[in-house]
């Protein structure tokens, strides 16, 4: 092992050492996130919302949702053209395909323009793509609109957290004494009473002063160009229609062959955290009239413009050079691997990287800054369940690509003393126990 | 042609008895089975780390020991050996890997076999968990029936309880992939986790060497009554005529 290595080892064991205080920001989020996990992990085969499980559900789609994606990334060139061609003949578009990071972030300043706030939700691939960073030094000021977002923000949280539920592990007591001390008003430490507040003061903002709003998006048809956006708070469905400009920033892999494809992606992302996600919103076009003589105008009472950055990076690459990789294309981002993953249970957010928790954040990470920093993630606290790779219903290889990182971690010196020394053992004497 | 018990890394250095304990099942059920000299580790615990070409490697040199011993059918009593051997070996070797190869569960669950052991019960009351292990449930032919089929047919006074998590969604114990040997904080939350979903359990039964060792390390620590029984510890017993909780 490395010097750096141990650095990074003992890096871990200080976070570990942590978890151990009820009070520390890893303990806060583990004892939440290690029952919901648990729980829902269960509910999979629980009938209590629906006539059937989760994983009937999933069972009954899973073989199509593989075909589909592997046809998807077999040709990919083909269905990224296409879904271009169409966002901009049919849907009024405005539609950027960028090869780097680098580039979003430049079309994104310039799509700004001489905005100073924006407002968002799912903001994963804005983030993957360096955009969040970009705003920051900026000094745009950014406006979180989901609940738990806000939370997050108020709260001024910046350890990695779930992003579908993040904020979860404040209290509402912890929340409540925040509102007091920003805003000096006394609200019941309760939920009704929390989302009420919020509803009665943000959502006059939100339904008033939104310029430019971003998103992503939970899928994007190539039949129709259609984006495709899951919720239940109707924040999204309030940002991006009370708006001038709704940017979607979104990797190509986001982008499924047809709408029903789109559609059930939005839904299987829905029945994996077993909720109801209230709204579901295809958006095919600025808003628009023809009402006066047929004469089709844009910006009606919805946003003026719709204007799309879809980033490749290094997904292209990852398919034409065969990149161990290339799976993350496949992920439609539904949290199955997290809800079952044995060292996201046991570890919360210390299993995590900047881009949030779990493994597929941990390759992410990996792919944008190297596998120093996805063994600073936590890699190898791995048990090699293959629970990830065996619950993931577009047929994402998580496990292996997991494993590809821990080769890679052990040929730079960074694998762990006692590990090594077992693989050393099977292959020099063939027994690691003897 | 050879039929040959495998017994794997864990279980032949650390726990000879249970070893027998197979070995003496493995017989009863079929007289043709054999251990062989010397049998080379199957790599699981390197696949974890290792660069894939030395990983082929590996897997040609136990295939080539396969093969120079003429086996055509392999048991084995580990879990990380079954899934290794089922899903990665052919994936590795191809058309030139020709063992077929079987957990033991598998091998006592044939309904031939499950009339020969004739497992009775005749003590009081006893109800019993069985833990699924990773290995066993995510495994390309997944074993979650065969243990539970096997507790059923035992005549008697004898009960299955299951945990909350169960089957395929049972909880990891935390152990696996070398964790244990840098990150024991995995086994120590998961293993506890899963002693305490089990309700009035009079004995916990495990198929995997490498979910015992977490286990038993966990119940000393917690000081948790509940005995720690691998899974062919328990069934010799009962063939013995044992009761099969007692230590």
């Amino acid at each position: 092992m490395s010097e750096r290595g141990k650095e990074l080892y003992n890096e871990i064991k200080d976070k570990l050492e942590e978890l151990k205080n009820e009070n520390s920001a890893y303990a806060q989020f583990n004892e939440i996130w290690k029952m919901a996990c648990a729980i829902k992990y269960k509910s999979y085969d629980l009938r209590y919302l629906y006539e059937d499980t989760s994983r009937e559900f999933v069972d009954e789609h899973r073989d199509h949702l593989i075909k589909m994606k592997e046809d998807f990334v077999e040709n990919l060139d083909e269905y990224v053209d296409k879904c271009i061609k169409r966002m901009e003949s049919t849907n009024h578009f405005r539609v950027y395909l960028v090869k780097t990071n680098q580039e979003a972030q430049r079309i994104f300043m310039e799509e700004l323009g001489d905005n100073k706030v924006i407002y968002k939700s799912k903001s994963l691939e804005a983030k993957d793509a360096g955009i969040m960073d970009t705003l920051k030094k900026n000094n745009i000021t950014i406006k979180e609109t989901d609940l738990g977002d806000v939370f997050c923000q108020l709260l001024e949280y910046d350890y990695p957290s779930f992003t579908l539920g993040p904020g979860i592990q404040f209290t509402p007591e912890e929340i409540v004494a925040k509102i007091k001390e920003k805003y000096g008003v006394e609200v019941e430490p309760e939920a009704e009473a929390i989302v009420n507040y919020f509803r009665n003061t943000y959502r006059k903002e939100l339904l008033k002063d939104v310029k430019v709003s971003l998103t992503s998006a939970n899928a994007i048809s190539a039949q129709d160009g259609s984006i495709v956006l899951v919720e239940n708070e109707g924040n999204i469905s309030i940002i991006t229609r009370a708006t001038e400009k709704h940017i979607v920033v979104a990797g190509i892999q986001r982008i499924v062959p047809s709408v029903f494809d789109a559609l059930l992606c939005a839904k299987i992302q829905e029945r994996i955290i077993n909720v109801d996600g209230a709204y579901i919103s295809f958006i095919s076009s600025p808003s628009n009239t023809s009402d006066v003589q047929g004469h089709r105008v844009f910006g009606m009472y919805g946003a003026k413009e719709v204007v799309v950055i879809l980033v490749d990076d290094w997904r292209m690459k990852a398919v034409k050079e065969n990149l161990f990789y290339k799976d993350m294309l496949k992920c439609i981002g539904c949290k199955s691997c997290d809800l079952v993953c044995t060292a996201s249970r046991a570890f919360g957010n210390i299993y995590a990287s900047k881009y949030g928790i779990g493994a597929i954040n941990i390759v992410r990470d990996y792919i944008h800054n190297g596998i120093e920093a996805a063994v600073a993630d936590g890699l190898f606290l791995c048990t090699g369940c293959e629970n990830c790779t065996n619950w993931c219903p577009t047929g994402v290889d998580v496990a292996e690509m997991i494993r590809q990182l821990k080769r890679i971690a052990t040929k730079e010196g960074f694998c762990p003393p006692t590990l090594e020394q077992y693989k050393e053992k099977i292959f020099r004497e063939k027994n690691p126990f003897n | 042609m050879k039929k040959i018990i495998f017994l794997g890394c864990l279980s032949s250095s650390r726990y000879k008895d249970t070893c027998e304990n197979a070995i003496k099942i493995i017989k009863f059920l079929d007289n043709e089975y054999q251990v062989l000299e010397n049998p080379p580790c199957c790599g699981a615990l390197a696949h974890q780390i290792a660069p894939i070409e030395e990983i082929r490697d590996h897997v040609k040199l136990v295939n080539n020991w396969l093969k120079d011993n003429d086996v055509n059918k392999l048991i084995t009593i580990c879990a990380g050996c079954y899934n290794y051997l089922t899903r990665y070996y052919p994936k590795y070797l191809g058309t030139d890997f020709n063992v077929k190869v079987m957990h033991l569960l598998q091998l006592m669950n044939e309904p031939e076999n499950l009339k020969k052991l004739n497992l009775k019960y005749p003590g009081k009351k006893l109800k019993i968990y069985y833990h699924d292990a990773c290995h066993l449930r995510n495994a390309e032919n997944p074993i979650i029936d065969e243990p539970r089929n096997i507790i059923n047919s035992i005549e008697g006074n004898i009960f299955l309880g299951e945990m909350e998590n169960t089957k395929i969604n049972s909880l990891c114990c935390g152990a696996g992939g070398g964790v244990y040997s840098i990150f024991k904080e995995n086994s120590d939350f998961s293993s506890k986790l899963i002693f305490d979903q089990m309700r009035m359990p009079k004995a916990l039964l495990t198929a995997c060497p490498f979910c015992y060792n977490s286990f038993i390390r966990i119940k000393e620590e917690n000081n948790i009554k509940t005995p720690v029984i691998k899974f062919e510890d328990f069934i010799l017993k009962l063939m013995e005529g044992v009761d099969p909780i007692s230590v």
